[in-house]
């Protein structure tokens, strides 16, 4: 993301500072789509106090960016956001929340709804960087049509004080959604939770946890996969713990309702391995370059 | 001549055991030395202790580099002033491609080697065959611009093109005309040693350098005919 000049919608605060509809893409603050949408009411299910809705119904040739920054201090955003991808579409978005300080003590609330129809693909770059004060709950749920694709990757580039992080995945028949968090646990206190519903015949998920607990980071991250149909799904949660003081919990859960569904899990947790730390420190890496070093490797593997 | 490396009467334990029992070794600049020894005899742990593993305590003795004592210097500190180490069995670093350590490592900027350019983009070690393991140690001391380079078993598990491959790149890159770099060769078959001829060729016992001689092709063939137990009463046994 180069910077909110791109973006087509852009919140600062409590305040849309500019929408950049494109051809074949209706933008707008979710109050007004509200208003100008019936059919949008059946996924608000109240009118939103603010947020953004955006309509992909024709195909792009670059990503949709967002924006959502808070900029002054103790602001409590509580967001209401709605995108929809029309049938057969492809598209990427780039959303990025963050505040531009660390000490503004903000709030960011964020209920989402995104909707892929039949056969569509959406590639969901999610981006946040928080300051070390702030209080972040976002709550997503992505329906997948039949056919549908979606690539979801979360970062946290800069954790919050408190990070509450729950994601949904409904799989109708033939869909796929792969998703991957990467959680750099900073000093910060970090509850997750991931379910992916595999609903419809033939659908498939995969849930790639990374988590580094560093500073005293704290992360609980409980990962759900529900078989209901003949569907394949895998949970991969791997966390690493970086200094004394942290802690990881992970709990992958795996249900299976369906007797021809597949689902599987690995999960571990493990420290940074002293010999790959002396190898690099005889590299000429200082023992922090060589810790950060290994542990971004970890959150790309 | 004034020694480039100097270590004296070093006593080193890991987890208890006494594993170097008073090692003492003296390397000049652009001098080329070999250390032979059995398994387990030492070796390795000495070169570890060079570069300042901190799983290994030093218990007594010192380490000279240039003049200055390191004995008690980080490791990173050591690679700084030009110590350079290639691993046996390097341990592999997942998620982090080869160039980007080397990035990172380098002294040059954009440092392209002529070797191994298709390791770059692979994971540090991961799933790396045992010459592209050896490839990829040379690319990283290389590209750290040593005054002494330790190549830990370079030719072990290498068949004899291989070995002549490595030993052509260790001769062009430190051996070259501009410059001479010291280099300690640890082996256990002595197969790289006919590439280079050492000025001297130590065996270590456990843990006691019990040989220092000048014709390496003498203690190859001692070491052949008698094997290591029996080096101690070997002719050719410094005092």
């Amino acid at each position: 993301m180069k910077s909110v000049k791109n973006a087509n919608y852009w919140q600062l605060d409590h305040k849309v500072k500019k929408i950049l509809e494109v051809k074949g893409v209706t933008i707008l603050p979710s109050p007004r789509a509200w208003e100008k949408f019936n059919w949008t009411r059946k996924w608000f299910k109240e009118k939103p106090k603010e947020g953004y809705f955006v309509w992909v119904k024709k195909q792009t040739s670059f990503p949709l960016t967002t924006c959502v920054t808070i900029a002054s201090p103790k602001i409590s955003q509580n967001l209401t956001n709605l995108l929809v991808i029309e049938k057969n579409i492809k598209t990427e978005a780039n959303v990025l929340c963050n505040a531009v300080r660390g000490n503004l003590c903000g709030s960011h609330r964020a209920q989402g709804k995104l909707i892929l129809k039949e056969g569509a693909f959406l590639e969901y770059n999610h981006f946040h960087k928080w300051g070390e004060k702030d209080s972040v709950e976002p709550n997503y749920e992505f329906i997948l049509e039949k056919d549908s694709k979606l690539i979801y990757n979360y970062q946290n580039l800069l954790p919050p004080k408190n990070l509450r992080l729950i994601t949904a995945f409904h799989n109708k028949e033939s869909s796929s959604v792969q998703a991957n968090l990467v959680i750099n646990g900073l000093n910060s206190k970090t509850e997750l939770k991931e379910s992916i519903f595999l609903e419809g015949k033939n659908s498939q998920g995969i849930l790639k946890l990374r988590l580094v607990g560093k500073k005293k980071g704290q992360i609980e991250a409980k990962s759900t996969i529900i078989a209901k149909s003949p569907s394949k799904g895998h949970l991969d949660c791997q966390g690493l713990l970086v200094d004394k003081d942290s802690k990881i919990s992970l709990t992958p859960e795996l249900i299976c309702q369906n007797k021809l569904a597949q689902i599987t899990h690995e999960a571990s947790i493990g420290r940074i391995s002293e010999e790959e730390l002396n190898y690099l420190r005889m590299r000429g890496l200082t023992e922090e370059e060589a810790i950060n070093l290994i542990v971004s490797g970890f959150l790309k593997s | 001549m004034n020694a480039l490396l100097k270590i004296e009467n070093l006593l080193v334990t890991a987890n208890g055991n006494e594993i170097l029992k008073g090692v003492n070794l003296k390397i000049g600049p652009g001098e080329i030395q070999a250390l032979l020894g059995p398994n387990a005899s030492g070796k390795s742990t000495l070169a570890q202790v060079i570069l300042g593993n901190p799983k290994y305590k030093i218990k007594k003795g010192k380490i000279i580099f240039q003049g200055k004592d390191i004995t008690r210097l980080p490791s990173e500190k050591r690679v700084k002033l030009g110590i350079a180490l290639t691993w046996q069995s390097p341990p592999a670093i997942k998620g982090v491609k080869l160039f980007q350590l080397l990035e990172r490592i380098s002294f040059k900027k954009d440092y392209q080697p002529e070797e191994g350019k298709e390791l770059l983009e692979r994971e540090i070690n991961v799933d790396f065959s045992g010459g592209e393991k050896k490839i990829s140690e040379l690319l990283q001391v290389l590209s750290s611009n040593p005054k002494l380079v330790i190549f830990d078993e370079i030719d072990s598990g290498l068949d004899i093109k291989k070995i002549e491959k490595v030993a052509k790149i260790i001769k062009k890159e430190f051996l070259g005309k501009k410059m001479k770099v010291a280099i300690l060769f640890i082996t256990h078959s002595g197969g790289i040693l006919n590439f280079f001829k050492p000025k001297i060729t130590n065996v270590i016992v456990k843990g006691k350098i019990i040989c220092k001689e000048k014709d390496y092709r003498k203690v190859l063939r001692v070491i052949k005919k008698y094997g290591y137990e029996k080096c101690k009463k070997c002719q050719l046994l410094a005092a």
